[in-house]
């Protein structure tokens, strides 16, 4: 007979106690309740809303999506309603899931950054802030390309903000360990690893580009080992927790993510594709717990990572 | 009646040829059938291809769903090779035609390619509930006349058909919406799914013939549930999104 005792996906992180390391990735979840009828939005770790802007913005031209191996691309141009529209219907829907809620953030200046996350934090219901860094500035230069900007930006929230605020960074700079050390000197609470990864197609049938944009961002399946890598980088160089995040589709894959570092992880395509996904991925992690008689999710956390360096 | 979507596995029945590249899927998919409605469509997931496919509800028997598709790229493909086993679905989604609006009305349909896949689903309503009382008249335009779809399907509900096709094979030599422009007075309400081009002609001819309707519309999408705004299109000034808000608009509020 085997003896089974469930084991505890429970985890802290930033301070915020999630039943499980499982939350939805910014821009693939819309604002949050929209598949509660889908599923029990109760059983998620966390919500992650799409990125929030002071403005309404109204995103860019069509298409917008083009599938690739394994992944698709996506130029969306963060369509959302803007920061007092969304205090207002969305996050009173959001109040009702009983989930953390942790509201993703960009500006095209300091100032933009600093103001929305003013009128978010100040929201009760809001556990915590993810600033978007993966955006373009009014020069059109992705933020977190520019350090003193990023810091300035994480600087200037923190001393707004009256929740922790988590960093998501693209993957594409020279060094993500060091970036990751940046952000937290600046002072972010948390780190996300990592946003879509700058690419594009082209369709050879008619010889136009795939995305409006012509450059987008891709995600899915296909990022998982380069995420997974700035996940394990980054954790030799910060104390600062991680949220892991690239093409996890499944129990295995959030695993994969933890045992490099991620203390909790975001779940974005695939739960585009099938939202029951998210849910599915917590039985799969308790399965693979239990073959390996780990009685604790926290356990895995950087369990194959042991190198820190001095930081 | 209420509205319900699932994320669900579902049997394959059947998944035949029906002529040259059109196929007709039919799934076993219990009592989502009774909750579809015509014009919403289903995300259906094809193994090999990473996003899932939006596919209209051709028909909904009982538990018996079925799709009318053509065979375009990759997904499709494989799609098209699979004859039994299983199919991950999720559906059914989006905002369908309306019907209400036909009750004491002269309704004809506009047709291009696949669109008939949708359309014969709103057909088969019309035909059947009593308050429609008049019968339809479907406009249907193809490439050829082996593009031509359940033809029989319409006839057998009793709807008078009008057909072009490109190369003049069969009925009209040209676009359906030669015959539509010329015809379209004698009637009150339109529903329109087909090919951009043949939308936008639908649709400026019902606003210049102040006719009433609804155009279905086509968008890549990752989705289908508005979470991703792939999909986006502009709706009387306003950016919606086709899988959600959609797929059927107010012809009146579309600009192609
Ligand atoms: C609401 C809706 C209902 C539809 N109903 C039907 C139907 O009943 N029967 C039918 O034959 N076709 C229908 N289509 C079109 C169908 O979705 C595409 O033909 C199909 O996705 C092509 O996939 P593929 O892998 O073969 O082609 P590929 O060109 O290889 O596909 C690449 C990507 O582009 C997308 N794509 C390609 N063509 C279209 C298109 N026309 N519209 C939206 N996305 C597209 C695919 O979904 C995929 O993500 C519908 C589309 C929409 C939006
Ligand atoms: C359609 C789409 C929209 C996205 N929008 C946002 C966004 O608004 N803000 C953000 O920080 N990340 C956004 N992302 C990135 C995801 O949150 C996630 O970081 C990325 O997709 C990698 O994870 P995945 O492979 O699980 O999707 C978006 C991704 C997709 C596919």
């Amino acid at each position: 007979m085997v003896f089974c005792m469930k084991p505890s996906l429970a985890i802290d992180f930033m301070g915020i106690k999630l039943k499980n390391p499982v939350l939805t990735a910014s821009g693939t979840f819309g604002y949050g309740y929209e598949l509660a009828d889908l599923i029990p939005l109760n059983k998620l770790g966390a919500i992650v809303t799409k990125t929030i802007t002071l403005e309404p913005k109204s995103g860019n031209l069509q298409p917008r999506i083009a599938e690739v191996s394994s992944g698709l691309l996506n130029t969306i141009g963060l369509q959302n309603i803007g920061a007092k529209a969304f205090i207002k219907e969305p996050l009173e829907n959001l109040s009702k899931v009983g989930v953390p809620i942790i509201v993703s953030v960009a500006g095209s200046c300091v100032k933009e950054y600093v103001q929305t996350v003013e009128i978010l934090s100040a929201q009760d219901i809001i556990s915590a802030i993810e600033l978007n860094l993966s955006c373009p500035n009014l020069k059109k230069k992705i933020v977190c390309h520019d350090l003193p900007l990023t810091d300035e930006v994480i600087k200037s929230v923190k001393k707004v903000s009256k929740v922790p605020v988590i960093a998501k960074l693209s993957p594409l700079v020279t060094d993500i360990a060091e970036l990751a050390l940046c952000v937290q000197k600046a002072g972010a609470n948390g780190v996300t690893l990592a946003n879509t990864y700058p690419a594009m197609a082209i369709d050879v049938k008619t010889f136009k580009y795939k995305l409006s944009t012509v450059r987008g961002g891709v995600s899915g399946a296909c990022v998982k080992p380069m995420s997974v890598r700035c996940v394990y980088d980054a954790y030799q160089n910060i104390d600062i927790p991680i949220v892991g995040c690239g093409g996890i589709e499944t129990g295995e894959d959030v695993l994969e993510f933890m045992l490099a570092g991620a203390r909790v992880v975001s779940v974005g395509s695939a739960s585009l594709v099938s939202p029951t996904r998210l849910i599915g991925i917590m039985s799969e992690m308790e399965e693979i717990l239990n073959e390996r008689k780990i009685k604790d999710i926290k356990e895995v956390v950087g369990m194959l990572n042991t190198i820190k360096n001095a930081c | 009646m209420c509205l319900k979507r699932f994320d669900v596995t579902c049997q394959i029945i059947s998944n035949k040829e029906i002529c040259t590249n059109y196929f007709e899927l039919k799934i076993k998919a219990g009592s989502i059938a009774k909750y579809c409605l015509p014009g919403q469509f289903f995300m259906i997931g094809v193994p090999g291809v990473f996003l899932r496919r939006p596919i209209s509800v051709y028909d909904s028997k009982k538990s018996v769903l079925s799709f009318l598709y053509k065979v375009v790229g990759k997904g499709t493909v494989i799609l098209s090779k699979m004859c039994s086993g299983q199919l991950q679905i999720l559906g059914p989604l989006g905002k369908g035609y309306d019907l209400e609006i036909c009750k004491d009305l002269n309704y004809v349909v506009v047709a291009g390619g696949t669109g008939i896949a949708s359309l014969h689903f709103l057909a088969t309503k019309l035909g059947k509930n009593k308050p429609y009382k008049k019968k339809g008249t479907l406009y249907y335009g193809a490439r050829s006349k082996k593009d031509l779809l359940c033809l029989d399907k319409f006839k057998e509900i009793g709807w008078k058909v009008l057909v072009s096709t490109e190369d003049g094979s069969k009925g009209y030599e040209g676009y359906i919406t030669d015959i539509l422009e010329k015809k379209v007075k004698d009637s009150d309400v339109l529903f329109a799914c087909g090919p951009m081009p043949m939308l936008k002609k639908v649709v400026q001819i019902a606003k210049e013939k102040k006719v009433k309707g609804f155009a279905s519309l086509e968008e890549k999408m990752a989705c289908g549930v508005g979470n991703c705004q792939g999909c986006a299109v502009n709706i009387n000034g306003a950016i919606k999104m086709t899988c959600k808000d959609g797929p059927v608009f107010k012809i009146e509020e579309v600009n192609l």
